[in-house]
């Protein structure tokens, strides 16, 4: 009978999503659409002066035309104010929803700082370098395992290794030469010069 | 006016079951269509039936007001009528589409216009210069509501009613 009667079976209405500012940004633009709706009214006021005016102008009624113009002029003054206090709405309006913008993106920014906060707390500097210490560690253990496991060769053993190298080498080195002529090179016994370079020395001379 | 219709239906209700069924939906779907055309959303009893689309002169053929009501219970069974007052049946609301057809045609365009998360008053959505030439512009206010539910129940938008302020925030 209890269950009749609690509100636990009752389905929670959805929270609003709708904020205060929304709220004062419908209420701008309500009073926006009034302003539209007299501005409508007055543009048709005014077309209706002046074809009056033009009626009574035809009509010889000068100075009721007059009037009438006069009555027009202060209508349009009224559309003047109108169209500066839609200007001063609309800017509101602007202002009002960039700044709802920017208070969602300050808040994401928040979020996002705490969120960071939290993954730093759970990895601290002193974590990292005993983690760093920890792999060093593993690499030189490893490495002495792979020493013992390819032989265990000594100091000795390896200067013995790098000598061999460097003979093979430089045996290979010597293979790849070619021989070396002993023999001593004949003399030139050429005295004179050749005709060429007499004509030349002549030509130069004269 | 003229309205395509391949051949005008019969103004005596026919007794014959198929060919009353045939003859209800080509009355229901000229009613639909000329109040379309009209962009109207609401029927007079007394003033359809003396419409030229219950009442044709030319051939002196007239709808009577019972095979009228026939009809108009017909579209109010599909959902595309209500009455007013269901007692006195003089006046209902027509409805040529859907209150959640005209809802994803708003949320279309609000879509278009990049307006989600925004506030809109009523006002804007049915005589604003933005949504001139949309198919929602003069829209009567009991559907445009209707059609904004439809959305609210999809969590695409929230009426907002506070003072004298109407207006609906769509997400």
């Amino acid at each position: 009978m209890g269950g009749l009667f609690s509100s636990k079976g009752k389905d929670k209405k959805t929270e609003s999503r709708v904020t205060e500012q929304d709220k004062a940004v419908l209420q701008l633009k309500q009073q926006r659409d009034k302003l539209k709706q007299y501005q409508k009214k007055i543009n048709v006021q005014i077309e209706k002066d002046r074809n009056v005016a033009k009626q009574l102008l035809h009509d010889g009624k000068k100075d009721k035309a007059k009037l009438m113009l006069r009555k027009k002029k202060f209508q349009e003054s009224l559309l003047e104010k109108t169209d500066g206090q839609l200007d001063n709405i609309d800017r509101m309006v602007t202002d009002l929803e960039f700044a709802q913008i920017e208070s969602q993106v300050v808040q994401g920014l928040k979020v996002g700082n705490e969120s960071l906060k939290k993954l730093h707390q759970l990895l601290s500097l002193e974590d990292v370098e005993k983690i760093m210490d920890e792999t060093r560690e593993g690499i030189e253990y490893q490495q002495e395992i792979d020493d013992l496991l390819s032989g265990g060769l000594t100091a000795q053993d390896e200067d013995d290794v790098l000598a061999e190298l460097d003979a093979i080498v430089q045996a290979e080195v010597t293979d790849e030469l070619p021989e070396v002529p002993d023999d001593e090179l004949p003399e030139d016994k050429r005295k004179d010069k050749p005709r060429k370079e007499k004509r030349q020395a002549e030509a130069l001379a004269s | 006016m003229i309205l395509k219709q391949s051949k005008p239906p019969d103004n005596q209700i026919q007794p014959n079951s198929d060919t009353r069924k045939k003859q209800l939906e080509a009355w229901c779907s000229l009613i639909l269509n000329y109040h379309k055309h009209k962009k109207s959303y609401s029927i007079d009893v007394t003033e359809i039936l003396n419409s030229q689309l219950c009442h044709n002169k030319e051939i002196d053929r007239k709808l009577s007001l019972d095979g009228l009501y026939t009809v108009l219970d017909e579209l109010c069974r599909t959902g595309h009528l209500e009455w007013k007052d269901p007692k006195t049946k003089k006046q209902c609301l027509v409805m040529w589409r859907s209150p959640e057809e005209w809802g994803n045609l708003i949320y279309s365009w609000i879509l278009s216009k990049s307006m989600t998360n925004t506030v809109c008053t009523f006002y804007e959505l049915t005589n604003g210069e933005d949504s001139e030439g949309t198919e929602f512009h003069g829209l009567e206010k009991w559907l445009l509501l209707r059609a904004i539910k439809t959305l609210e129940t999809q969590q695409k938008a929230e009426i907002m009613m506070f003072d004298d302020s109407e207006g609906v925030k769509f997400f």
